[in-house]
């Protein structure tokens, strides 16, 4: 009990202290405004504190310096004053490394840090506690004010609670600071006092707005551009298109992620329809599976699955063996005349990969070279939109040879179409 | 005119956020909605805004706490072993009615669980996630369009009723590339007001029935206290139970008042169903393809979409329970609405759930195998 009675007394005249302290540094530069004070101890302010319009912010503990970084970035002339207990250095460990460490412009008081320096986990001695005292022997200190210096802070002091008139200043010169400022509130009176350190950063939020006022100068062009793309009109009147299902399967570094994307422009944006496209996708380096479906409609389409597709892409073996029986009775399937053994009723069998070869080098156009047999089959999308559509998505180097590989696919599926297909 | 653009989901939901008005993302990537961050991280500086990546989640949802309370409209976005660590910060702005929109593209959980396989795991974990009672909202889109719609959505709702939004996604449509038709410049955007008191009058926490006076920026000569503490009109904290109780009213009369704005769902060939679905974000996309599938094989199935999910649309369900015979649910999870269906039907309407959680999406075959299931039962 005479522990808890004296714990009271000590506290009252720390809050009444501080309040002084935020009252005075706050007063010193009447052009700067008023701080906003960020605290996880409950006391602060009393409710009758009738200073000046100072707000408090009472967050979670150890929490307050993630919410002062949201604060700073909203309010870049505000200082943001955090005055915290042992929480800074346990809960708040992580934030208050990283804040410090990216040089997040706020003032940090950490109370009784003599206390919280030796004892991390509690703020006062819990001596009737009996395995407290043998972890306070084991544990190592938690050394806030040594962190903060060697995270190079804007600024690194030690203030005496009993001395208001030092830690006013103190609290004043790392509010006129810019960047992370950290100030250890002791009533120690062995310890040194005053500005420990310093270090001459950019403050993260001044460089960040500065970087982006460059940023929104120089691309304020392409942004008309954007904005333009998606007015573009539908070069087709909307015509009426059944649900109708596209799957293209085969393995990773075909390329067919790229056709889903292709195509799903090129129905949607240039033949005005609507459309959805989804895959599953297996890596260039390890060939995995890899499929998409684009579903395309003149009515929004609710499903994006093709469970049943109306043109169906076999790139290999593998893929025909999983999806060849799935096409629809009145569907196309288009298989890869070199990787594809067993060819299914029906189906038209296209050299796709070796046109990817031949037209580009790579096997990475196999996607490409299935559009152009798409367009070749369906009446859904236009040889012209896919064009278009492979203009916008792929870097300009290489729009020439993938059209070549469209219209490739195009012209082989054709002859197919027409049985005089000669390779 | 309409404006029309292909994009994927993660991507609609980001460009949601900046039609809306978001100014402040803070995150850390995490698989599937990576693309999120990824996105604003090149669209807000573009618009004024900020984008920050923090050292985790608990950071991240403490800064856009933060970043509100400052002025701006702000987001983040996570996934469920983010969404758990969000949970502390989140209670805080509940209680401390602070308006922002925590984006959850929800995978298989728990703990990291399938990092890229769809779930609709978090649920009750949206509902329930941060301690003690405390009303929310929470939306799940059903399609690309939706990720964008019901985006502005939550900043409006996050704004008008000064609380956090939930958006529920989900991997099935985050990683959907869909055709949308952009909002134009007539869409509602619900921006903060200012006060209409005097800084003296001012009581940022006014216990008003079914509403809330607007949030003061700080700097702006308002005063006012922010605590997690329960409080009184003016912030400060208190134990007195009569002051308690006046502050649960106006916590749950804010959301409780205002259920007509606030739930939002569809109804899909409903009026003459025999069966209804209900269902919701990406698992939403297979029942209405079930629909369709069922009403050409004469079978009268209907749809309720669910796009709020919390508050729950109770009124709606109790009367479709009343109205027929079979509802299903089919969910990505064991049965997280399907519970909620079940408790207002109270045994007036047999309830099926269609459930998994194996990274396997539902299909619409797998619901009319249930149907005709139900049907031979049934006759």
């Amino acid at each position: 009990m005479t522990n808890l009675v004296q714990k009271e007394t000590v506290y009252t005249d720390t809050w009444q202290t501080l309040m002084d302290v935020i009252t005075r540094a706050a007063s010193f530069d009447k052009n700067r405004k008023l701080p906003l004070v960020l605290t996880s101890l409950a006391e602060l302010p009393e409710e009758n504190f009738d200073g000046p319009a100072i707000s408090f912010i009472h967050g979670p503990p150890g929490r307050n310096i993630a919410l002062a970084i949201g604060l700073r970035a909203a309010l870049p002339d505000t200082p943001m004053l955090l005055i915290m207990n042992a929480d800074a250095v346990t809960l708040g460990m992580n934030h208050l490394i990283h804040a410090v460490r990216r040089n997040m412009g706020m003032t940090l008081l950490i109370l009784r840090s003599e206390v919280t320096d030796a004892i991390a986990l509690s703020p006062v001695k819990r001596t009737n506690w009996r395995s407290f005292g043998i972890q306070d022997s084991i544990e190592k200190r938690a050394t806030p004010l040594e962190l903060a210096t060697s995270l190079e802070a804007a600024s690194v002091s030690r203030g005496s609670i009993d001395n208001m008139e030092q830690l006013s200043e103190l609290v004043n010169d790392a509010m006129n600071t810019s960047g992370f400022s950290m100030i250890g509130v002791t009533s120690d009176k062995g310890l040194p006092l005053g500005v420990l350190s310093r270090a001459n950063l950019p403050e993260y939020f001044d460089s960040y707005r500065e970087w982006a006022e460059v940023l929104r100068r120089s691309i304020a062009n392409k942004n008309e551009v954007r904005a333009e793309a998606a007015e573009e009109k539908p070069t087709k009147q909307l015509r009426d298109i059944p649900r109708h299902e596209v799957r293209i399967a085969g393995i990773g570094g075909q390329g067919v992620k790229l056709a889903g994307s292709v195509l799903n422009i090129a129905a949607g944006t240039h033949e005005g329809l609507w459309t959805t496209q989804r895959g599953e996708y297996g890596s260039a380096t390890r060939g995995g599976p890899s499929l998409v479906e684009v579903v395309a409609g003149s009515k929004r389409i609710s499903y994006p699955r093709t469970d049943n597709p109306d043109v169906l892409v076999l790139l290999n073996q593998n893929s025909a063996n999983q999806f060849a029986d799935s096409v629809k009775p009145t569907g196309q399937t288009i298989v890869d005349a070199d990787h594809v053994k067993s060819v299914p009723k029906g189906a038209i069998a296209v050299p796709i990969v070796r046109l990817s070869i031949e037209n580009t080098g790579k096997p990475i156009a196999a996607g490409v070279v299935s559009l152009g047999c798409i367009a070749a089959v369906s009446d859904v999308v236009s040889l012209e939109s896919l064009k278009k559509s492979i203009a916008q998505k792929l870097p300009a180097k290489l729009v020439i040879k993938n059209i070549a590989a469209l219209e490739a696919g195009y012209t082989a599926t054709g002859k197919m179409l027409k049985g005089n297909y000669n390779g | 005119m309409s404006k029309f653009e292909v994009m994927y989901g993660n991507q609609a939901i980001a460009e949601g956020a900046i039609k809306a008005g978001c100014r402040f993302y803070a995150g850390y990537p995490i698989t599937p909605s990576t693309e999120v961050a990824e996105i604003l991280s090149d669209r807000l500086p573009e618009v004024g805004g900020v984008f920050v990546q923090m050292e985790d989640e608990i950071a991240s949802m403490g800064a856009i706490i933060g970043a509100s309370l400052g002025g701006m409209k702000s987001a983040t976005a996570t996934s469920g072993p983010g969404f758990s660590l969000m949970q502390e910060n989140l209670g805080y702005a509940v209680g401390s009615e602070v308006p922002c929109v925590i984006i959850n593209v929800q995978r298989v959980g728990p703990s990291t669980g399938l990092p890229t396989k769809a779930a609709q795991g978090d649920i009750m974990q949206a509902r329930w996630g941060t301690h003690g009672d405390h009303p929310i909202i929470a939306l799940s889109p059903g399609s690309v369009q939706d990720c964008y719609d019901l985006t502005i959505k939550a900043f409006n709702f996050s704004e008008k009723y000064r609380t956090p939004v939930i958006f529920l996604a989900d991997a099935l449509v985050s990683s959907l590339e869909e055709k949308i038709e952009l909002a134009d410049d007539d869409v509602e955007i619900f921006d903060r007001r200012k006060p209409a008191e005097s800084p003296e009058d001012y009581k940022a926490f006014a216990f008003t029935k079914g509403g809330v006076v607007p949030l003061a920026t700080f700097g702006e000569g308002y005063r006012y206290h922010v605590t997690g503490l329960l409080h009184d009109e003016k912030g400060y904290p208190t134990e007195d139970s009569e002051i308690v109780s006046q502050w649960w009213d106006h916590m749950y009369s804010k959301i409780e008042d205002n259920l007509d704005d606030i739930l939002l769902y569809e109804e899909i060939e409903l009026d003459d169903a025999d069966i209804a679905l209900v269902a919701y974000g990406g698992t939403a996309m297979a029942a209405t393809r079930a629909v369709s599938l069922a009403r050409e094989k004469g079978i009268k199935l209907g749809l309720l979409k669910l796009q709020t999910i919390w508050p729950f649309p109770e009124e709606r369900v109790r009367k479709l329970a009343k109205d027929l015979n079979n509802i299903i649910v089919p969910e990505l999870n064991f049965g997280q609405i399907r519970s909620e269906v079940e408790r207002l039907a109270a045994g007036q309407s047999n309830v099926t759930g269609i459930n998994k959680a194996d990274g396997n999406q539902i299909t619409p075959d797998e619901i009319l195998t249930t149907i005709q299931k139900l049907m031979v039962a049934g006759s």
